[in-house]
């Protein structure tokens, strides 16, 4: 009997490609998308550069080597402009992200300590962060200029902000002492996996749903059918479609990615681990997604209710949005969802190597989450018979 | 007796369903079961087959008691309800390989019934297109080739044709004769078609408010139906019965002759089961 039913949802599963492209297609879009645009803020590299316009009357020679230096950075683009240009048209045309307006004689005023200033104009609509960072970046510009002709007064050799950054590294320490470069790989696979595995909710909810509206589930009531094994019939091949998903999603990080021109999957931790990890949030989420199908009259309020939960939990979880940048409250907020709990599992063994000591917390939390929401889907169905 | 219900009753909130009814139906019989809508039919169904639970009353079906033998009869019978019962993504072979498992067929007997189910409901051409491809008649078929996986002792056909066109409806109530007279299966039908219930059954009850309303055989139901009532000057009545032949008339309006009566009012037997239904039923619209 149970190979029968098994086969009967694995039939069912296949030739749902509504499903299909949920549990599937949509986590391989979702990773490529999100690994490789958050690429760079993971690798600390920058790509695109902000245009910086500068007006100045000064010294054509000094200015010369201040804009040379103003040019060392990987952040700003600086570019001298004529005095005559329109400001408002640079920046409303977006040719320039800021104009710099330096007052006359900017330079030799700066060297002598006299009066000297910069006006930064910008569109109403830029981070306020690029302003602060762009005034930091100046300043300190501005004071290597000065110490530099200090030294060249005295006769010393100067140390440059340049040099004093080469002095600060930054290394990412795993288990075993092991460096690594953390890769935004590592974070998008175990995110949109994680999320695409509680949308098992949409088959199993359809499945259960067209059961109950037709008079199959009638007629399965009316046979001597156990509830447990009407549930265990809808656990075991959502389960095995869980593990598939995950295989996938770790075949996608790992090779396809590399080839589209993102970072390749690293994990640095066992496989056995992130087997067992993958194992206990499948369970969790069929647990949710049956609780859902059972109290759910349509499949509409099953696409609402599980739709809307599944992307509440991962907003909270650190899904959408990597738990590092969010405030502290936030942070401490996301601690309530499951997929947070499933999320720090996974990050855990894939980037930290961690053992099964760092991650036994986490686990028994999403098996309480299942036993509750399991119990509840259970006991509704009986109730329901009785 | 195949099913011996006595004083059951069912009620939601306060609204009693079933009024302590009482019926039994014969083993090997086909049982035709009218009523409006919300006359308790489909309760009815449903407390027998165990979907919902009864308030009060006592059943027995095939000997073994409700309350206790629920296992026992559920393998006894099989339910056909008014809704596609399958799979629609599934093949007919599919579903019906699905069923049959459930019911505990295994290997060559799963093949045999499975055989046997769409060879009575004519579908063994179909048996690997998806059930979602299938018109409303080769729905129904598959619906009632399921139900026969079990090979039922009583059989429970809940409006079986609706919505489907006269040809598949008069194939579907040949199969169910069919499957009677082969079988022995006892049939519990429930129709809003008067027709088909007529062309059917050797058992017609009509429930209404809860209640058995009219109970009789086919047999006696045509006897009854055929009864003419003379209404005579002397405040007197005969009754003749036409089932057989008129020969009767003959006999009674030479009498009615000799004594110098006339005939107040004549009374022409009932139609049809249509008009007995609605006598007893009332004509008003129901929910």
């Amino acid at each position: 009997m149970l190979y029968h039913t098994l086969k009967k949802e694995f039939l069912l599963i296949l030739r749902n490609q509504h499903a299909l492209i949920v549990l599937f297609v949509m986590p391989t879009l979702f990773i490529i998308i999100m690994s490789l645009a958050l690429q760079n803020t993971y690798a600390n590299k920058y790509d695109v550069k902000l245009n910086i316009g500068v007006q100045s009357e000064s010294n054509a020679s000094a200015f010369g080597a201040f804009m040379d230096k103003l040019n060392q950075n990987q952040f700003f683009n600086f570019r001298l402009i004529e005095n005559e240009t329109v400001i408002e048209e640079a920046l409303s045309t977006k040719t320039y992200d800021f104009i710099l307006s330096m007052t006359p004689n900017f330079m030799e005023n700066i060297v002598k300590n006299e009066e000297a200033s910069i006006q930064i104009i910008s569109r109403s609509d830029v981070a306020y962060q690029q302003v602060a960072f762009l005034k930091q970046f100046l300043s300190l510009k501005m004071a290597e200029m000065v110490i530099e002709n200090f030294s060249t007064v005295l006769n010393l050799k100067s140390a440059t902000q340049a040099s004093f950054e080469e002095k600060i590294t930054h290394t990412y320490l795993l288990k075993d002492n092991h460096p690594t470069q953390i890769t935004s790989v590592q974070h998008s696979v175990p995110s949109w996996l994680i999320f695409s595995m509680f949308f098992i909710l949409i088959p199993i909810s359809n499945t259960f749903i067209n059961e109950k509206n037709f008079g199959t589930m009638d007629k399965l009531r009316s046979m001597n059918i156990p509830l447990s094994g009407v549930m265990l019939g809808k656990f075991i091949p959502y389960f095995v479609m869980n593990q598939l998903q995950v295989f996938c999603m770790l075949l996608v990080g790992m090779y396809l990615l590399p080839l589209l021109g993102g970072d390749a999957l690293v994990i640095q931790g066992s496989l056995f681990l992130l087997m067992l990890i993958s194992a206990v949030v499948s369970i969790a989420a069929i647990s949710f997604a049956l609780s859902i199908a059972t109290i759910s009259n349509s499949s509409e309020m099953a696409t609402i209710l599980g739709g809307t939960s599944n992307i509440m939990l991962s907003a909270l979880g650190g899904i959408m949005v990597p738990k590092i940048v969010m405030p502290k409250l936030m942070q401490d907020i996301s601690e309530i969802s499951p997929m947070s709990w499933a999320l720090d599992s996974f990050l855990e063994v894939i980037v930290n190597g961690g053992s099964f000591g760092d991650i036994q917390h986490a686990l028994f939390k999403l098996l309480t989450f299942a036993l509750c929401f399991f119990s509840l889907a259970y006991l509704i169905l009986k109730y329901r018979r009785d | 007796m195949a099913i011996h219900i006595t004083h059951l009753l069912k009620r939601y909130s306060k609204n009693v369903v079933l009024d302590h009814l009482d019926l039994s139906i014969k083993q090997g019989s086909i049982f035709g079961l009218l009523g409006p809508n919300g006359a308790g039919k489909t309760t009815l169904v449903s407390i027998l087959n165990f979907l919902i639970p009864k308030d009060a009353g006592k059943i027995t079906i095939l000997g073994h008691d409700w309350d206790k033998n629920q296992k026992e009869i559920k393998s006894l019978c099989s339910l056909v309800p008014q809704s596609y019962a399958f799979y629609p993504t599934l093949s007919a072979y599919e579903n019906l390989e699905f069923f049959g498992a459930l019911h505990g067929l295994k290997h060559k007997d799963l093949s045999r019934q499975i055989a046997y189910a769409l060879e009575m409901t004519a579908l063994e051409k179909y048996r690997h297109k998806r059930a979602e491809s299938f018109s409303g008649g080769l729905k129904r078929r598959l619906n009632i080739a399921i139900g026969l996986l079990n090979n039922p002792k009583i059989l429970y056909l809940d409006e079986p044709t609706v919505g489907i066109d006269p040809q598949s409806r008069h194939y579907i109530l040949n199969v169910i004769k069919k499957i009677n007279q082969s079988e022995g299966t006892t049939i519990i039908y429930t129709s809003h078609y008067m027709d088909e219930i007529e062309y059917l059954c050797d058992d017609i009850a009509i429930l209404d408010h809860g209640k058995i309303m009219f109970h009789q055989s086919k047999e006696e139901l045509m006897k009854n139906d055929h009864i003419a009532t003379l209404h005579l000057s002397d405040e007197s009545q005969k009754e003749i019965n036409l089932y057989e032949n008129y020969d009767a008339l003959v006999d009674v309006f030479c009498e009615i002759k000799e004594k110098s009566l006339h005939v107040k009012e004549l009374q022409l037997p009932k139609n049809s089961l249509e008009d007995l239904f609605l006598s007893l039923t009332k004509k008003e619209l129901r929910d």
